[in-house]
C-alpha cells in the first residue's frame, strides 16, 4: 500500500519540522547578523511546507485513482483516514499557512521570537492536516489540542501588548473549557459503546441519554473553536489581536478545522437524534444575524472582519444542517464550499488589512488598531493592498463575479431544493443577511477610495513584495473561482460525499 | 460567428474596464482616449449583432453542479436592449470626456462606467437565470460605486449605500424566483421555463411571480422601492443618464416583459403589476412637481415614466413597454446629458439657482425643449407615440380607474415638464453665471440623442418585427403593429384626444398657476407630502434605525467579562441538550 | 453504596461542577487556569470509569496519560499568560480585563 506512506508524511512532517525550524532559527540567531535567523526559520518553514505540499499531492493523486470513499491506514495505536473532507481541509491549511509564511517575511521583522512564530504557525498547519485525517475521537481530540495549543501562543503573540494578552487569555480559558467538555462527551461515548473508532460508534449509537449528553458536550466544545453562537465570545477579540496572518489562518481555517472536528465527532452520533439539521441550521441563524448586526456598528477594521466569520459560519453551517436534514449532498457540497471560498476571501481580506496596518502602524512601531477612518484614501497610495480588500469584502458580501456569491448560491439552492417551508424561509432569512452584510462591507470599500487621504495614510510606508505576491495569489483565485466554480469541483464533491457518507450513507 | 459577437460585446467593455482599472492616473488624456474606444468598438458590436437575431441559444457553457449551464440567446428582446445599453453607453461615455474634465480618479469612473455596460448587456442577453442574477447584481454593484463616486461626499455615500441595499433587497425576490424554477425544473434556462412554467405547481410560480415583481420595482425605482434613485442622483451626470434613466432601470421592466407569458396566469400578478405602475407613475409625477433640484426633478420623472412601462406590462402590452422603454431610454439620456452641461456650465443642480440660461446656451437649451416634449409627450416626437400607445392598450386591455389615473399622469408631466425648461432656460437669471455652452464632446453625445428623439418611433415596425421574429413565448402578448398601422392606429384612437387634451390643460395649468392661486392652500398638503416622499422615506429610516439599534443592542452582549463568556457556553450546552433530547 | 462506580461517579460530577462554578465565579487567573485543570480531570476520571465498566481499562489508561501530557501544556501556556498579564497589567482579576467589548 503506497499511499500510507505518503499519509504519514503528510501527517508528520510539518509537525517534526517545527521544532527543527525553532532549533535553525536560534542557531541563525547566535551568528548576531540582523535578519539571519528570521531568514533562516522562514526558509525552513517553507521547505518543510514543500515536502508536506509533495505528499498531499501524492495523496490527492492516489486519492483521486481510486474509487474508495477514504484510504484508510492505521500506524501503531494510530488510526489514520483520507477523504474527500480531509483533502479539502487539508489543501486549504496547506495552501493559507505557506501563503502566510511567504507574508509574514516583513511583516514580522523586528519582532522577538520570530522562530517560535515560524515553527507555531508549521505545527498549527499540521495540526490541522492531523485533524483533516484522524479517524477515531480520541485523535481528533489530540489534533485538535494541539492546534489550540499553538494558536494560544499565536493569538498572544504580542505578549507586550495588554489587548493581545487579554484576547489570549479569554481565547484560552474558552477554548481549553470547550475542550475539557468534549473530552468529557468522549468519555461519555467511550463508556457507552467500548470503541473510540468513528466507524464503530456510528455502528452502535442509539439515542440513551448519556449519548444525548455527549452529543450537547461535543457541539459546546467543538462549536467554542467553530466560533457557534452563544460560544464565539472569544473570537473578535482573538482574531483582532493576533498578528495578521495570523488572523487569516484564525479566520480562514482554524474556525472550519473546529467545524469539521464537530462534523467528524457527531457524524458518529447521528443516530442518536433526528434534530442534527434542525440543530445546525439554527446555529446558521443565529450566527449569521449576530455575526451581522454587530459588524454594523465596528470601527476597527479587522474586529469588523473577525465579525464577519461568524455570520460565513452561519452559512456554513446552514449548508450542512440543510444537507443532514434532508439527507442530500448539495448542502454539504455548498457548505464546503463555501468553507473554502471564505478560507480564501477571509485570508486574502485578514491579509490585505494587515499589510495597510503594517504600512500604516506597525512599521512605525504603533500597535493601534486599524480603523476604518485610518483607510480613508489609501488607493492611491496602496492600490493593491486596498483593491486586495475591496475584492475581498466584496465577495464576503456575495456580489459576483466573486467566489463567495456563487458559494452562497449553492447552498441557497439545497435550501430550495429541501423544498420545505421553514427552510425556504431560512434561504430567504440568509439571502436577506447578505443584503445586511453589504451595510458593513460597502463602507470600507468607500473609505478606501476616498480622495482626500487620512494622517495616518499620508504618513505611510511602503509595501514589501513579500506581502503582495500572496494577496495577489489570492485575489485571482477569489475572482477566477466566481467566474468559473466549477474549478473546484473535483474537491468540493468527494468532501460533500463524503460528509454523507460518514452521516451514515444516504 | 453569432457566438464571438454575443461573448464580445459582454468581455469587450469588460477587457476596456480591466485596462482602466489597471492604468495610471497620470495620464488623463489617455484614459479618456481608451475608454472611448471601448466604448464606441462596444456600440459598433451590439450593431453588428441586429441582423444575428435568433431564438436559438448560440452560447452554452457547462458550468458544473448546481450552476446549470452558463448560456445565452440573442434574440429580439435581448438584442434591443443590448443596443440601447451599448449605443446609449457609448455616447454617454464620450459626454463624459468633457463632463469628467480634469476630475481625479478617472480610471475607477471609466472602469466602473464599462464594467457597467458589459454586465448589462450580459444581463439582457443571457437564458440563464442565475447568470441574470449574476449580472443583476454585478450592475447594482456598478450602479453603487459610480453614486459613490464622490466618497468625500456623505451624501453620494449614504445615496450609493441605499441604492445598493435597497436594489439588493429586491433581487432576493429574484433570487428566490430562480432557485424555485431551478428546483422544480433542474434548469436555469428561461426558454424551457418559459415552456414549462404551467408544469410548475401554483404555489411555486406565485412566488416566483411575486417575488420577480418585487426585484423588478426595486430595481426599475418603483413604489414602494423607489426611494433610492431620487439619492442616486449624487452621481456624475453622464452616470446619471446612463444607468439611472435610460439602461439599468429599464431591467425591472426588461425581466417583466420576458417573463410575462409565465406570469400571466397567476391570479393576481397582473392587477399587482399595474398598481406598481400606476402608483409610481401618478407618484412620481406629483413629486416632480413639487421638486426644485434639476437632477431629482428628472429622477422623479423616470419614476413616473418607468411607471408607464410597468404599467404596459401589466395590462399585457409587452410591445408598447418596450416601445416606450426605447423612447424613454433616448429622450431621457438626452435630458439629463443636457442637465448635466446645464449643470457643468452653472455648477449647480438648484433649479432656483438658475433662470435665464437659455440665451447664453442656445444648443443645450433648443436639443433639451426636444426632449421635453417627448417627455410631455406632445406630438410628433417619439415619446408622444409611445405614451399614446400605451395608454390606448391600457383603455382597451386594463381597468377604467388605473386609465384615468395614468392620463393625469401624463397632464401632470406636462406640467411640470414645462416649469422645469421656464425655470433653468427662461425667465430672469437668478444669478450672474458666467456659463458657455457645451463644448465639442457634450455636443457629440447630445446631438444624435435630439435627432433620435425626433425620429425613433419611426422604427416602431421595425421593433415589431425584431420582437415578433425570435419570442415564440411572447407571440400571442406583442400586438405588435407596424410604423403605418401604429401612425394610423395612434392618430384615430379616442384615447389620443383625451391625453392630448388632458396634457393641453397641464400646460395650461402651470402657464396660468397664478390664476389658481387661491388653490395653493388646498395644494399645500399634497406638496407637502410629496415633498416629505408620502412616507417612504419615513419608513425606510425606520427600518434603517432598527437594525442599527438591534446591531447596537447586541454588541451588549459582547461584555469583555470572562465569566459571562464562560455563562454562555454553558447555557448553549444545556439549550443545544434540550434541542437533541427533542429530537430523540 | 460506596462502591467504586459511585465513587468514580460522584468525583466526576463533583470535580465538573467545581471547575464549572470556578469559570463562572472566580476572578482570579491562576484559579482559573486551576478550574480549568479540575475541569480535565474530572474528564479523565470519567475515561477511567468507562474502561472499568466496558473492560477496555487499557484505552482508558492510555487516553488519560495523553491528555495529562497536552493538559499539563495548556496549565503551562496558561500560567504563563497569566505572569504576562501581572507584569503588564499588575493584577490577576479578570474583570479588569475587559477592554476589549462591544
Amino acid at each position: 500500500m503506497y499511499y500510507s506512506n505518503a499519509i504519514l508524511t503528510l501527517v508528520v512532517t510539518p509537525l517534526l519540522s517545527a521544532p527543527l525550524i525553532y532549533l535553525i532559527g536560534r542557531l541563525f540567531m547566535r551568528t548576531g547578523r540582523a535578519g539571519a535567523a528570521s531568514n533562516a526559520s522562514q526558509l525552513a518553514s517553507l521547505l518543510a511546507l514543500a515536502g508536506t505540499w509533495k505528499a498531499y499531492i501524492d495523496i490527492v493523486l492516489q486519492f483521486n485513482r481510486s474509487s474508495a470513499t477514504a484510504l484508510r491506514y492505521i500506524t501503531g495505536s494510530v488510526p489514520l483516514q483520507v477523504d474527500g473532507l480531509s483533502i479539502l481541509l487539508a489543501g486549504l491549511a496547506l495552501t493559507l499557512g505557506t501563503l502566510v509564511v511567504i507574508y509574514s517575511r516583513m511583516y514580522m521583522r523586528n519582532e522577538d521570537g520570530e522562530e517560535k512564530y515560524y515553527a507555531m504557525l508549521v505545527a498549527m498547519t499540521g495540526a490541522m492536516i492531523g485533524l483533516a485525517c484522524a479517524a477515531d475521537l480520541f485523535n481528533l481530540w489530540v489534533w485538535f489540542e494541539v492546534m489550540a495549543l499553538t494558536s494560544y501562543l499565536l493569538v498572544a503573540f504580542y505578549r507586550e501588548q495588554k489587548a493581545s494578552l487579554e484576547a489570549g487569555v479569554k481565547y484560552l480559558v474558552q477554548s481549553a473549557a470547550g475542550s475539557s467538555l468534549v473530552l468529557l462527551a468522549i468519555a461519555l461515548v467511550f463508556m457507552e459503546t467500548g470503541t473510540l473508532d468513528l466507524y464503530r460508534i456510528g455502528a452502535s449509537a442509539v439515542g440513551t441519554p448519556l449519548m444525548l449528553a455527549a452529543g450537547a458536550l461535543f457541539v459546546a466544545g467543538f462549536g467554542v473553536k467553530a466560533a457557534l453562537v452563544p460560544f464565539h465570545t472569544w473570537l473578535p477579540d482573538a482574531h483582532a489581536q493576533a498578528p495578521s496572518g495570523i488572523s487569516a489562518m484564525l479566520s480562514g481555517v482554524v474556525i472550519e478545522a473546529g467545524l469539521v472536528a464537530l462534523l467528524r465527532a457527531i457524524s458518529a452520533l447521528m443516530a442518536v437524534t433526528l434534530s442534527w439539521g434542525v440543530l445546525l441550521m439554527i446555529f446558521g441563524a443565529l450566527n449569521m444575524l449576530v455575526g451581522n448586526l454587530i459588524a454594523l456598528k465596528q470601527t476597527q477594521v479587522k474586529r469588523l472582519l473577525a465579525f464577519s466569520s461568524l455570520s460565513h459560519v452561519g452559512y456554513m453551517v446552514m449548508g450542512l444542517g440543510i444537507a443532514l436534514h434532508a439527507g442530500t449532498a448539495a448542502g454539504a457540497t455548498g457548505g464546503v464550499f463555501h468553507l473554502i471560498n471564505h478560507g480564501l476571501m477571509k485570508g486574502l481580506a485578514f491579509l490585505a488589512v494587515g499589510a495597510l496596518l503594517y504600512a500604516l502602524h506597525i512599521a512605525k512601531g504603533s500597535h493601534n488598531p486599524l480603523t476604518i477612518s485610518d483607510l480613508a484614501g489609501a488607493a492611491k497610495r496602496y492600490p493593491l493592498a486596498t483593491l486586495a480588500l475591496s475584492i475581498a469584502v466584496l465577495g464576503l458580501g456575495g456580489l459576483p463575479p466573486l467566489a463567495g456569491f456563487m458559494s452562497k448560491w449553492q447552498i441557497l439552492v439545497a435550501g430550495v431544493q429541501a423544498n420545505n417551508r421553514l427552510i425556504f424561509y431560512l434561504v430567504i432569512f440568509a439571502a436577506l443577511n447578505s443584503v445586511l452584510s453589504l451595510g458593513y462591507y460597502a463602507p470600507i470599500v468607500n473609505a478606501v477610495y476616498r480622495q482626500k487621504p487620512s494622517a495616518a495614510v499620508l504618513n505611510g510606508s511602503s509595501l514589501p513584495l513579500s506581502m503582495q505576491v500572496p494577496m495577489v495569489l489570492l485575489l485571482l483565485a477569489v475572482v477566477v473561482l466566481g467566474l468559473w466554480p466549477g474549478l473546484v469541483q473535483w474537491l468540493t464533491d468527494p468532501a460533500g460525499n463524503a460528509i454523507m457518507a460518514t452521516f451514515g450513507g444516504y | 460567428m453569432t457566438q464571438w459577437l454575443v461573448l464580445s460585446v459582454i468581455f469587450v467593455p469588460w477587457l476596456g474596464a480591466l485596462l482602466l482599472a489597471l492604468s495610471s492616473d497620470r495620464a488623463p488624456r489617455l484614459q479618456h482616449l481608451v475608454a472611448s474606444a471601448f466604448a464606441v468598438v462596444t456600440g459598433l458590436l451590439s450593431l453588428c449583432l441586429l441582423p444575428l437575431v435568433t431564438e436559438r441559444t448560440v452560447v452554452s457553457v457547462a458550468a458544473g453542479s448546481v450552476f446549470g449551464n452558463f448560456t445565452f440567446v440573442p434574440d429580439g428582446l435581448s438584442v434591443f436592449l443590448t443596443v440601447i445599453a451599448a449605443v446609449i453607453g457609448c455616447l454617454a461615455v464620450i459626454f463624459s470626456i468633457d463632463y469628467m474634465h480634469g476630475e481625479a480618479q478617472l480610471g475607477r469612473y471609466y472602469s466602473l462606467v464599462l464594467l457597467f455596460i458589459g454586465s448589462m448587456t450580459g444581463m439582457v442577453l443571457t437564458s440563464s437565470m442565475l447568470l441574470l442574477f449574476f449580472f443583476w447584481e454585478m450592475m447594482a454593484f456598478c450602479s453603487y460605486a459610480l453614486i459613490s463616486f464622490y466618497n468625500d461626499d456623505p451624501k453620494a455615500v449614504a445615496g450609493g449605500m441605499k441604492a445598493l441595499i435597497m436594489t439588493q433587497t429586491g433581487g432576493v425576490g429574484l433570487l428566490a424566483g430562480a432557485l424555485i424554477a431551478y428546483s422544480f425544473l433542474g434548469t436555469y434556462d428561461i426558454q424551457t421555463f418559459l415552456a414549462y412554467a404551467h408544469r410548475l405547481p401554483e404555489f411555486a410560480l406565485s412566488i416566483m411571480a411575486f417575488g420577480f415583481l418585487i426585484g423588478a420595482a426595486a430595481k426599475s425605482a418603483q413604489v414602494p422601492f423607489h426611494t433610492w434613485l431620487p439619492g442616486a442622483m449624487e452621481a456624475p451626470t453622464p452616470i446619471s443618464a446612463l444607468i439611472h434613466a435610460a439602461t439599468m432601470v429599464n431591467a425591472g421592466v426588461y425581466l417583466l416583459a420576458r417573463f410575462y407569458p409565465a406570469f400571466a396566469a397567476v391570479p393576481g400578478w397582473t392587477t399587482a403589476v399595474v398598481v406598481v405602475g400606476v402608483l409610481s407613475a401618478f407618484l412620481g409625477a406629483v413629486m416632480a412637481i413639487t421638486a426644485s433640484d434639476l437632477k431629482r426633478t428628472l429622477a422623479y420623472s423616470t419614476i413616473s415614466q418607468l411607471g408607464y412601462m410597468v404599467y404596459a406590462v401589466g395590462v399585457g402590452a409587452v410591445y408598447a413597454s418596450q416601445f416606450h422603454l426605447m423612447s424613454h431610454a433616448v429622450f431621457k439620456a438626452l435630458l439629463f446629458l443636457g442637465a448635466g452641461a446645464v449643470i457643468h456650465a452653472v455648477g449647480t443642480r438648484d433649479m432656483r439657482q438658475m433662470g435665464g440660461l437659455g440665451q447664453k446656451m442656445p444648443f443645450v437649451r433648443n436639443v433639451f425643449i426636444i426632449g421635453t416634449l417627448a417627455l410631455a409627450g406632445l406630438p410628433f416626437v417619439n415619446g408622444f407615440w409611445s405614451k399614446e400607445l400605451v395608454l390606448e392598450e391600457g383603455l382597451a386591455h386594463g381597468p377604467l380607474w388605473a386609465y384615468i389615473l395614468m392620463v393625469l399622469g401624463a397632464g401632470l408631466t406636462a406640467a411640470y415638464s414645462l416649469r422645469m425648461v421656464y425655470m433653468v432656460f427662461y425667465g430672469t437669471a437668478k444669478k450672474e453665471h458666467h456659463v458657455h455652452d457645451a463644448p465639442a464632446a457634450m455636443r457629440t453625445a447630445l446631438a444624435p440623442l435630439a435627432l433620435g428623439t425626433l425620429v425613433t418611433w419611426l422604427l416602431a415596425g421595425w421593433l415589431s418585427e425584431l420582437l415578433t421574429g425570435s419570442l415564440p413565448y411572447h407571440l400571442s402578448h406583442l400586438h405588435a403593429p407596424g410604423t403605418v398601422e401604429l401612425i394610423v392606429d395612434v392618430l384615430t384612437a379616442p384615447a389620443t384626444l383625451v391625453a392630448i387634451v388632458v396634457i393641453a390643460a397641464g400646460l395650461l395649468a402651470w402657464w396660468y398657476r397664478d390664476l389658481f392661486a387661491s388653490l395653493s392652500k388646498a395644494a399645500a398638503l399634497p406638496a407637502a407630502m410629496a415633498g416629505a416622499d408620502f412616507g417612504f422615506e419615513w419608513l425606510n429610516r425606520v427600518i434603517v434605525g432598527s437594525t442599527l439599534l438591534a446591531g447596537s443592542v447586541l454588541r451588549l452582549t459582547q461584555t469583555g467579562h470572562l465569566s459571562w463568556n464562560a455563562l454562555g457556553i454553558a447555557g448553549g450546552a444545556i439549550a443545544v441538550l434540550g434541542l437533541l433530547v427533542w429530537g430523540s | 453504596m460506596f462502591n467504586e462506580m459511585n465513587v468514580l461517579m460522584l468525583g466526576i460530577l463533583g470535580l465538573f461542577a467545581v471547575g464549572l462554578y470556578a469559570l463562572l465565579a472566580v476572578r482570579n487567573l491562576i484559579k482559573i487556569v486551576v478550574a480549568l485543570q479540575i475541569l480535565v480531570k474530572g474528564a479523565i476520571m470519567a475515561f477511567i470509569l468507562a474502561g472499568k465498566i466496558n473492560g477496555h481499562m487499557q484505552t482508558a489508561q492510555s487516553v488519560a496519560l495523553t491528555v495529562i501530557v497536552a493538559d499539563t501544556m495548556v496549565a503551562v501556556i496558561g500560567l504563563a499568560l497569566a505572569v504576562q498579564v501581572k507584569r503588564r497589567l499588575g493584577t490577576l482579576d479578570v474583570n479588569e480585563l475587559t477592554s476589549l467589548r462591544g
